[in-house]
């Protein structure tokens, strides 16, 4: 069958990285579909130990025998044959910007990283294609002892401290698609960050899906060992192409006692994108470990970041943004799990849903037997902008030990007439003043990302409202 | 000793029950009793039921044929007025053709159905209560209920019809001894039409050996006004689907309940707020106090649906844990079809008296008992203020006594 | 005084590198051998959601349970990946012969 004229394909109106880049050449592009040698190949050409070619093999035999969850969102359109899953884009990773290659930087460079790099970032893992293309790790971090390196190369020069960790936070059958992404991952970033240590300035990676009918399967491992403190920030963009692409990352993160961990992402794949990602945290005693979670683009959403509390006074917070316009569904929400005493937790989850779209807010918080003086605060607010929208909330508590303190609000609303008309009579037409009421009311979640993402971030709503108002 | 049917729950059951029944009436319980032959039990897959097992339900008692009926006293003026207050067996017999007109023509919730269908198909007992258009009855009406000793099946059926603009109160109150196993499955029907008024209260005071897996349907008509009151003090397991309508345009519903669960017991409330009709109101409160190593778990929905505009509906489900293995699963569920929402929200808590609380009632001399009980009806009083009639508050305290102490209990 | 019981699988019936699980005075265990001949025993039940962890598989140390790859170390019972969190208990085995016998005091 040949492949549509992406040029024909149907670009939703204002989605300015409506784009890909025609000279792309993909040069180890594999043929479509899964099978064992599919999983062997992709493990021979990175040259990994037999042990991740076992793991990857069981894995696979995992995905086949699972059937696809029965919840969420519409999965059915999926074929897991129909997808490429190995493409690099070159051969090695580099040191300087200067050194990666000429269509990549300029794909890069419209995504405004080398202004990026120079102002904030201490380091880059830039993936393309499923291959990490380029990183630049400052002089200070590796004086430190930090380690910030893609996932495949982190896996041989480090592999007693990756296989010490590598699935133990997600193991390979926790799930249909955590299977699949143990069986095929590639790319993602490895940190860690030795005792002590406070990684000033938020590690940041950009990556996108670019090829026909490409999958993303990064795999993030971030160790905060501890007393130490990291954020690492990822934000991503995809072409616009019809036949659905599926982005199926783990992110696995395990913050030691005493230590800080931070996650920051803002998504905004291209409305055929199937992101169903798996991202769970173990937070120790004493730590804090943070997911600020913000989904505005994709075909279907399923992100439930998860926090398990493993020592005595460990807090965990998720803080969720989505926005489903359109055909849109963001099926988004947090998950923790109390497992020691004095444990807290905070999820904020502000939904708002516009034209067709929905958003479904599934959390979970369990308090296991023992877990005395633990709290946890659930607040979820959900904005519908139009008649045809829809918003659901499914919070599920599990809560099994007396001495605690939980409780979860929701609310539904709409934007208010009186509010629309007080900022229209101040001169605004009715998409700005649209636009402001939705950023006020993201706002103390937008107020938690770096300055970049937040104007990105207020940017690509007042995008979307321009396509809601009329 | 109960006349029993000789055998469980099954279609030679369902024909027995019907002996001497009018005709229209036996074909309804075999069309109820075929749809629930075709649909028999709920499964695991249907998220109503993930919470509790049916495998323990007590089958093998033969059906209660000659229950025990409440007394029902009416007002003789009322009854001229066309009240028609009694038990559902003496209503068919009575007024035949106003019974056929109401009595099993409506569905509910999936995951009741096989509950409703059974009790649809082999009542023997049960309140009916029909009011006719513009009649305000003062007062509650009480159908109170003393089941006896002995292991059976009982799935009363009760049917409540109140005509336009007419209003009432109802409190059904039913109890059975301790230590034997009984499948008590009663449902209940509640039907407020246009304008009119209803005021239902369950007072639940089951033995400790029994299963109560009830259904309640309410439809609530054009400006009608329905608050339901579920007390649940006894029982071993407790799994109630509540299935409110809100079909009419203006009705209004508060739906509250009072759990007070110790022991081992399992209480399972689903509720489906179902908000169709433009401007209607829908509010729940739900509060339980778990001592021992009791369990609750509530799996409320709100549904707004799109052509519904400007409706208000809360959900809030609250629970106390008094003892360390007392465990609370709250799931508040909203599913909002439309933009057009004046407010919708809900909110759960699960959590033991906080220590502060606690530690000010006994440095004011309460022993810690007594302190507890003050606490726990403190807990209470937001349900137990929204009760308008006296003498059910009055009923409801005296059955949350043992927990709440008695409202003239003296600070020791 | 006899706090060894035994497992009423025979040790040839269960091959190096797996679990099964049995039923040893009351108690569902897990049992088994890894690849090198050590013989260990673990709380059948898991601590994440209550199923059989003799279904599953023996990887190195580790019975890995089959339903969400939860994994516990089959001589101490700690949890060596999520998701259960809670450990479960574990028991010394020796052979008798052709005989398991789990110590459960």
């Amino acid at each position: 069958m040949a492949l549509p004229n992406p040029a024909v394909n149907k670009v939703p109106t204002g989605y300015k990285y409506g784009w890909h880049d025609p000279e792309m050449k993909s040069l180890h592009v594999m043929k479509k579909g899964l099978s064992r040698e599919v999983v062997e190949e992709i493990s021979r050409i990175k040259g990994e130990p037999q042990w991740m070619t076992d793991l990857r093999l069981k894995a696979f035999r995992h995905f086949e025998a699972r059937p696809m969850p029965t919840w969420g969102g519409d999965m059915s359109q999926i074929d897991f044959q129909d997808i490429f899953y190995y493409v690099t884009a070159t051969d090695k990773a580099v040191q300087s910007w200067d050194d990666v290659p000429d269509y990549i930087r300029r794909t890069y460079d419209r995504l405004g990283i080398p202004e990026a790099e120079k102002k904030y970032l201490a380091g880059v893992g830039g993936q393309y294609d499923s291959e990490v293309v380029y990183h630049n790790i400052r002089a200070d971090l590796e004086k430190q002892g930090v380690i910030f390196l893609g996932t495949d190369e982190a896996l041989v020069k480090y592999p007693e401290i990756f296989r010490e960790y590598f699935g133990t936070v997600i193991p390979a059958n926790d799930n249909k698609l955590a299977a699949l992404n143990t069986a095929v991952w590639s790319g993602g970033s490895f940190i860690y960050v030795p005792k002590g240590v406070h990684v000033e300035l938020p590690l940041q990676a950009y990556f996108r899906i670019n090829t026909e009918n490409m999958g993303q399967f990064e795999r993030t491992l971030i160790i905060a060992d501890e007393g130490s403190s990291v954020h690492y920030v990822e934000g991503c963009t995809a072409p616009a192409y019809t036949t659905a692409s599926l982005h199926s990352a783990v992110v696995e993160i395990i913050v030691k006692k005493g230590a800080r961990v931070r996650y920051t992402t803002i998504q905004n794949w291209s409305h055929n994108v199937y992101n169903l990602v798996t991202k769970r945290a173990v937070a120790y005693e004493d730590a804090v470990m943070e997911w600020v979670d913000g989904n505005l683009g994709s075909r279907l959403t399923m992100k439930y970041p998860s926090i398990y509390l493993l020592g005595e006074r460990a807090h965990g917070e998720v803080l969720s943004i989505a926005f489903a316009g359109s055909d849109q569904h963001q099926d988004a929400g947090g998950k923790v799990i109390h497992a020691a005493p004095n444990t807290t937790s905070l999820i904020t989850s502000k939904s708002i849903s516009q034209g067709t779209g929905r958003t479904s807010y599934r959390g979970l918080i369990k308090v296991y037997p023992g877990c005395h003086g633990s709290k946890s605060t659930v607040r979820c607010d959900a904005l519908i902008l139009s008649d045809d929208a829809r918003s659901d909330t499914y919070p599920y508590m599990e809560i099994d030990e007396e001495d605690v303190t939980i409780g979860h609000e929701a609310t539904v609303s709409k934007v208010g007439s009186e509010q629309l008309f007080y900022l229209m009579s101040r001169g605004m037409n009715e998409a700005e003043a649209s636009a402001m009421i939705v950023n006020g009311f993201i706002e103390p979640i937008v107020k938690e990302l770096p300055m970049e993402y937040a104007v990105e971030m207020n940017r690509l709503i007042q995008l979307q409202m321009e396509g809601a108002v009329g | 000793m109960p006349v029993q049917a000789p055998a469980a729950l099954d279609a030679a059951t369902v024909e027995h029950v019907s002996l001497g029944e009018p005709a229209w009436l036996r074909a309804q319980r075999a069309d109820w009793w075929r749809r629930v032959e075709a649909n028999p039990w709920p499964t695991l897959a249907q998220e109503e039921w993930r919470r509790t097992s049916l495998d323990a339900l007590p089958r093998d008692g033969g059906l209660l044929l000659d229950p025990p009926l409440a007394t029902y006293e009416l007002d003789p003026l009322l009854a001229a007025r066309g009240v028609i207050f009694s038990d559902l067996g003496t209503a068919v017999r009575e007024h035949p053709e106003l019974v056929r007109s109401h009595l099993g023509h409506n569905d509910t919730l999936a995951a009741q159905m096989p509950f409703w269908g059974r009790s649809l198909a082999a009542w023997t007992g049960g309140t009916f209560l029909y009011v006719p258009a513009g009649v305000a009855v003062d007062g509650p009406l009480v159908a109170r209920t003393v089941l006896p000793a002995g292991a059976y099946s009982y799935l009363p059926h009760t049917l409540v019809v109140v005509e336009q603009d007419a209003s009432v109160t109802l409190l059904e109150e039913i109890s059975s001894p301790d230590g034997d196993a009984v499948w008590f499955g009663g449902t209940g029907d509640l039907q407020v039409g246009y304008g009119a008024r209803l005021r239902y209260a369950n007072l639940q005071r089951l033995g400790d050996g029994v299963w109560r897996i009830g259904a309640q349907r309410v439809e609530v008509g054009q400006d009608a006004n329905v608050t339901t009151l579920n007390a649940e003090i006894g029982s071993a397991i407790s799994k109630v689907g509540m299935d409110v309508r809100m079909t009419g345009k203006g009705g209004t519903s508060r739906l509250l309940g009072l759990l007070a669960a110790g022991n081992a017991q399992r209480i399972d409330f689903n509720s489906c707020q179902d908000l169709l009709g433009s401007h209607t109101t829908s509010d729940l409160l739900y509060l339980s106090a778990l001592y021992d190593e009791s369990h609750a778990a509530f799996y409320g929905v709100t549904r707004v649906r799109p052509e519904a505009k400007g409706t208000s509906s809360y959900q809030e489900c609250r629970n106390l844990l008094l003892s360390p293995k007392a465990g609370a699963e709250p799931i508040p569920v909203l599913e909002i079809e439309t933009n057009d929402i004046l407010r919708c929200g809900h909110g759960a808590t699960a959590g033991a008296i906080d220590p502060v609380q606690r530690f000010y009632a006994q440095s004011r001399g309460l022993s810690a008992g007594a302190a507890e009980r003050m606490i726990v009806r403190g807990f209470f009083e937001r349900v137990v203020a929204q009760i308008d009639s006296e003498p059910i508050k009055a009923r409801v305290l005296d059955a949350l006594a043992p927990r709440i102490g008695q409202t003239d209990e003296v600070a020791a | 005084m006899t706090t060894g019981f035994a497992a009423g699988v025979r040790a040839s019936q269960v091959a190096p590198g797996s679990v099964v699980t049995v039923v040893v005075a009351g108690r569902p265990l897990c049992v088994g051998q890894t690849l090198d001949g050590r013989w260990g025993a673990i709380e059948d039940i898991c601590t994440h959601d209550g199923g059989d962890l003799g279904d599953g598989e023996l990887d190195g140390d580790a019975v890995e349970c089959p339903r969400h790859g939860g994994r516990f170390d089959l001589f101490t019972g700690r949890v060596l990946a999520l998701p259960p969190v809670v450990p479960v208990m574990a028991y010394p085995v020796h052979l008798d012969g052709d005989e398991i016998v789990v110590d459960l005091s």
